[in-house]
């Protein structure tokens, strides 16, 4: 029962290097298809703000609600309430949640797109006229990622902090001036931030991109890659925040 | 070669001077297909319910889909919450130390988790491993013209396929999430023997203190609707699916999409009825 999961996952963690020492050296060598890297950008970018916006938009008023509930009854003061709400939103939710979010809706869709390809034989297609699947099609869905996954993170902490500022007002009638108060905010909060969004920026894409170009097997295998892609990519992000948390806690904890 | 490889460049601002109608229009179209979506999954929740009440369903399937997800995703759900727990000390630590009050780490730590972000992210995972799993099985079957067959054999798909794995989805989101929160707390007992030095049998006796039977239940109902969610979204998805492998993928890619965002509304709905009671 444990050897061939441990062999399994042995495989996995050296196809996954493989995959993320080539398309790293593809890209340091700039060796990128500008018009797809633009059209992935507008796919991943673009397209996943309505979607950041209505989930984080209840994440954040969530938060609030839960909280300001929990001060009501413990401290009748909500003054605590938006410092604290930002600061745990900019080093932790908005990374993570943001990043499980993206996970649902990029990494699925890259390894849904790869997966078909992969079954419908149009990656040996492409090996034939002498085309590198890694070059043609991971490395454009890598950079874009890279570049649009941290700032949808951004993206996904204001629409948080938004509905939270308006759920403090509405609720609990807090004014927007006291919710809004960064004074528990520290540069070591924004950088654990910012090094989580840039290292799930490269997670996604690769992670659901191997999933993807492993595809066998029809519609069946399409599926199973896709259901992988979501699984590996989530479960990811959820160990390497845990390593980051350790690592940089002397950076957040002052 | 697919739409990715070659490339058909029409950005989204090739329509510069009619930008803000376009905008306008495009807002409106979304709403629109938002709202018929919604209809239609309201319709497909109608009839799984016709055939719950009075049941008319599957029961082997039942038994059969509940034990299929169940040990699908136990491990999964385990491991997230592992890490899940000791995210959470890790974040309230900083806090707890800034008061002085480390006593009070136990609280900060897992009245969150078994709340609110162990629920959701048990979810997130659920709909990743089942629902996603799910979808793409009945878009098979429908791609493949079995679902087809069945009504030709005058078989109710909703009885023998949705019915069925909607509530087996219910009953292991509900089950997963006791799981999970077992899991969580012990990895909030580990990270905070590590990283604070507390005693994990002091860790516990500070829970019990302060952490209320209703903590766990508020979860735990979230996790039941949740996972109903889940059920009518990946069920919807795919027996909606059509045109082969790239219609399976992409039906697997709306469910989960469909599912995360399902997720949060009804956390936010389910919250805000029950107004932290």
């Amino acid at each position: 029962m444990i050897g061939p999961v441990l062999r399994r996952a042995w495989r996995e963690v050296r196809e996954l290097t493989a995959l993320v020492l080539r398309a790293s050296a593809l890209l340091l060598a700039m060796r990128l298809r500008r018009a797809v890297f633009v059209r992935q950008a507008y796919e991943v970018g673009y397209r996943s703000v309505s979607f950041l916006a209505i989930t984080m938009g209840f994440i954040g008023m969530i938060m609030v609600l839960q909280s300001g509930y929990q001060a009501a009854r413990l401290i009748g003061d909500y003054s605590l309430l938006g410092p604290a709400f930002i600061q745990l939103l900019v080093r932790e939710f908005a990374p993570t949640i943001g990043a499980m979010m993206l996970a649902t809706r990029v990494g699925a869709g890259i390894a849904a797109e790869l997966g078909s390809m992969a079954v419908t034989e149009q990656l040996d297609a492409l090996r034939l006229t002498g085309t590198d699947p890694v070059e043609e099609l991971v490395v454009p869905r890598l950079a874009a990622c890279a570049v649009m996954v941290p700032a949808l993170i951004v993206l996904a902490g204001a629409f948080s902090e938004l509905a939270g500022l308006l759920t403090a007002r509405l609720v609990f009638e807090v004014p927007y001036a006291v919710f809004w108060d960064l004074r528990l905010l520290t540069y070591g909060d924004v950088i654990v931030g910012a090094a989580k969004a840039v290292v799930f920026g490269l997670v996604i894409p690769l992670v659901s991109a191997h999933a993807g170009l492993g595809a066998q097997r029809g519609s069946e295998g399409v599926g199973l890659a896709t259901t992988r892609a979501v699984i590996n990519t989530s479960m990811s992000i959820i160990f390497l925040d845990f390593v980051l948390n350790v690592v940089l806690y002397p950076v957040y904890a002052r | 070669m697919s739409a990715a490889a070659s490339e058909p460049s029409s950005g989204p601002a090739s329509n510069r001077g009619r930008g803000l109608l376009a905008a306008v229009a495009g807002l409106g179209r979304a709403a629109l297909d938002f709202a018929r979506e919604l209809g239609a999954l309201a319709l497909f929740f109608a009839r799984i319910l016709a055939r719950l009440v009075p049941p008319r369903f599957d029961r082997d399937e039942l038994l059969r889909a509940g034990e299929r997800f169940g040990w699908q995703s136990a491990p999964i759900v385990a491991v997230t919450a592992l890490f899940t727990g000791g995210i959470m000390v890790m974040q309230s630590l900083p806090y707890v130390d800034q008061l002085q009050a480390m006593r009070l780490l136990p609280w900060a730590a897992s009245f969150a988790t078994l709340r609110e972000v162990g629920p959701v992210l048990i979810g997130l995972m659920f709909s990743g491993r089942v629902g996603s799993n799910n979808t793409a099985e009945l878009g098979t079957m429908v791609v493949t013209e079995q679902v087809d067959a069945l009504r030709l054999l005058a078989i109710d798909p909703f009885q023998l396929l949705v019915a069925p794995r909607f509530l087996a989805m219910v009953v292991m989101m509900v089950a997963l999430t006791i799981l999970g929160d077992a899991f969580a707390v012990l990895g909030a007992m580990l990270t905070a023997s590590a990283m604070a030095g507390m005693e994990m049998f002091q860790f516990v006796m500070l829970m019990r203190e302060q952490i209320t039977l209703s903590d766990l239940a508020s979860g735990l109902v979230k996790a039941g609707f949740f996972g109903a969610s889940i059920a009518v979204v990946s069920c919807y998805f795919g027996l909606r699916a059509q045109g082969g492998a790239v219609g399976v993928g992409r039906a697997v890619n709306a469910s989960v999409v469909g599912s995360a965002v399902g997720i949060v509304v009804l956390d936010g709905l389910v919250t805000v009825v029950m107004g932290g009671g």
